[in-house]
């Protein structure tokens, strides 16, 4: 059986990779899809742990957190989705660099 | 299903887009905002008949459904904060009547500030870690769209993007660093995890779940390095909506602070004492810092929003049950002074149609009733001595020097004091300048944006002269969690 560090680290590089999505994109439906990875990590992560309580036993409650917390990612890019939209008309692009008339 | 004050609010939120379908074969554009206010009304109602039983004993409300369990559990914290959060939406509310009377699609601009209000209400009731972030996300998810509101605009639209990207990083993180506090105890309810975690040795999976859940939270109160989103979305969003961000939606981020260190990771067992404080330092000297120069009035109160939180923050790092008081009474008081600031340059801008500071130069001329509240309320924040802000500002500063912070104490008074330098700069520029060219035929502004407006000054100034009442409901407050 494969340890369970292995998995840990697994989501681990995942959020990584999420993150490092985040900072490096141009693209903004790629940004999107950056917080799908996160929030992919971070449920993989309760799935994982789920099962490490018995061995046999998987326990039901973090799988039901994984499920609504998914339908809430989809909440969270339509949104997204609708705002690049109206980025688009705006800029014409979707290089997330050419909104940089905010100085924040 | 939750609680009676969350349930009347989920009912008007569903209800409002129809009443919207009413009000456009009528021909009346006010008729949602007023349902949406009659709303509030009922359900800080409802908060009230609750409030006595919840203040003595935390109140339990389980959620069954299969296997799943979760619960909301109202204490004093909880009651604390939802009356702020019920107050403001309420006469936010009644200011937007007027304010946005030029925009369209106004049932759903209620149907949104609804929804943002029920999460946050759901947000401080809840009993767990998982309730507490889907209320989270049922409180995020309307904001990016009324940041976003005004589509026709290119700045909310960025504005609104960015908010996004980094407030839902910031979520996931939230997520992730619940997931590993699951693995660590098996449970996500407060109540059993905060035995668990007070049982079992400190360990570096604790300090790496309390890592991923500060930073989480700590986007939404917008701590020094993760507040880049702040100054861009508050000033981008109508100014009835950053009064409403920069008032209380922040103060979630604070909230979620407040239950996860004080009823998990307790100070005694986890040392995140000085590493708050050193965020709180470098979060209050940068707001400040940046706030000075702005030329853009909504862009230098939010800058401002991220000093005060610097000084909510310091307030959580002294661990005292002193501190946490003279925290949330600064948390009431800044929603009450920024609320206010925000609606008032709102009025300004209703008026003016500018932002800019160069153009808006003696504008309290023309309008000297909202020029009168808006010093109020800006010499509120700078902390002088008849108003509320001075109140929390020196509990602060005495609960920081009480726990020994001396240093950081230091640091937090000389910041009191460059709030102070800009907000006498801005009180310049809208009183005591002479009209520019610009403000010459602006009118006084409308009785229904000034009536929320001079209610919120007055109870800046009755926190300020008689503040025994409200210390003594923070300090019930703080009493629940510690």
């Amino acid at each position: 059986m494969i340890p369970l560090s292995y998995y840990l680290a697994f989501t681990a590089i995942l959020y990584i990779v999420g993150i490092y999505c985040l900072a490096t994109k141009r693209n903004m439906i790629r940004l999107v899809l950056g917080i799908e990875i996160l929030v992919n990590a971070a449920n993989l992560n309760f799935i994982i742990l789920s099962a490490n309580w018995k061995t046999g036993f998987v326990d039901p409650f973090a799988h039901s957190i994984v499920i609504i917390s998914t339908a809430l990612a989809g909440c969270i890019s339509a949104v997204a989705l609708t705002i690049v939209v109206y980025a688009y008309r705006h800029y014409g692009t979707l290089d997330a660099r050419k909104l940089r008339r905010l100085r924040g | 299903m939750f609680t009676l004050p969350i349930d009347t609010l989920i009912v008007f939120t569903v209800t409002t887009p129809f009443v919207g379908w009413i009000e456009r074969k009528l021909h009346r554009k006010i008729i949602s905002g007023i349902y949406a206010a009659v709303g509030f009304a009922l359900s800080g109602f409802m908060l009230y008949q609750l409030s006595s039983q919840a203040l003595s004993s935390p109140m339990v409300v389980p959620i069954h459904a299969g296997v799943f369990e979760a619960c909301l559990r109202v204490d004093a914290l909880s009651v604390f904060a939802a009356a702020i959060f019920l107050a403001m939406g309420f006469l936010v509310t009644v200011y937007s009547l007027k304010y946005m009377e030029r925009d369209t699609g106004l049932s759903l601009y209620y149907t949104l500030l609804l929804a943002m209000i029920t999460g946050m209400l759901g947000v401080v009731a809840a009993g767990d870690f998982f309730t507490l972030f889907v209320f989270w996300e049922f409180m995020c998810i309307p904001s990016y769209v009324l940041v976003a509101f005004r589509k026709q605009q290119w700045e909310p639209v960025e504005a609104g993007f960015k908010y996004l990207v980094m407030s839902s990083a910031g979520s996931a993180t939230i997520l992730y660093g619940m997931s590993i506090l699951y693995g660590l105890t098996g449970t996500l309810n407060f109540a059993q995890l905060s035995v668990v975690m007070t049982s079992a040795a400190a360990n570096v999976w604790g300090y790496v779940s309390l890592a991923f859940i500060l930073i989480g939270f700590g986007v939404k109160a917008s701590m020094f390095p993760l507040h880049t989103w702040l100054p861009d979305a508050h000033p981008a969003a109508p100014s009835s909506i950053s009064a409403l961000l920069s008032g209380i939606v922040i103060k979630a981020g604070a909230y979620g602070i407040i239950r996860t260190l004080f009823m998990i990771f307790l100070p005694s067992r986890f040392s995140w004492q000085i590493a708050l404080a050193v965020f709180a330092a470098l979060t209050m000297t940068y707001g400040n810092f940046a706030a000075l120069l702005q030329k853009d009035i909504k862009r230098l109160l939010a800058y401002s929003s991220i000093a005060q939180m610097g000084y909510i923050l310091f307030a959580i790092s002294t661990t005292t049950s002193y501190g946490l008081t003279a925290g949330l009474m600064h948390t009431m008081n800044h929603a009450l002074m920024k609320g206010l600031l925000f609606l008032c340059a709102g009025a300004f801008i209703y008026r003016a149609g500018t932002r800019n500071l160069d153009e808006l130069k003696g504008i309290g001329h023309k309008m000297p009733l909202t020029a009168v509240i808006f010093t109020v309320a800006a010499l509120s924040i700078s902390g002088v001595p008849p108003l509320n802000g001075f109140v929390s500002e020196f509990m602060i500063v005495y609960a920081g020097v009480n726990a020994g912070m001396l240093a950081f104490t230091v640091v937090m008074l000389i910041n009191i004091l460059l709030g102070f330098a800009y907000y006498l700069r801005l009180i310049k520029i809208i009183v005591w300048s002479t009209p520019t060219e610009n403000v010459k035929k602006v009118k006084r502004a409308p009785t229904l944006m000034l009536l929320p407006m001079a209610l919120m000054a007055l109870s800046c100034i009755i926190i300020g002269l008689y503040p025994a009442p409200f210390i003594e409901m923070a300090s019930k407050a703080a009493q629940a969690v510690i």
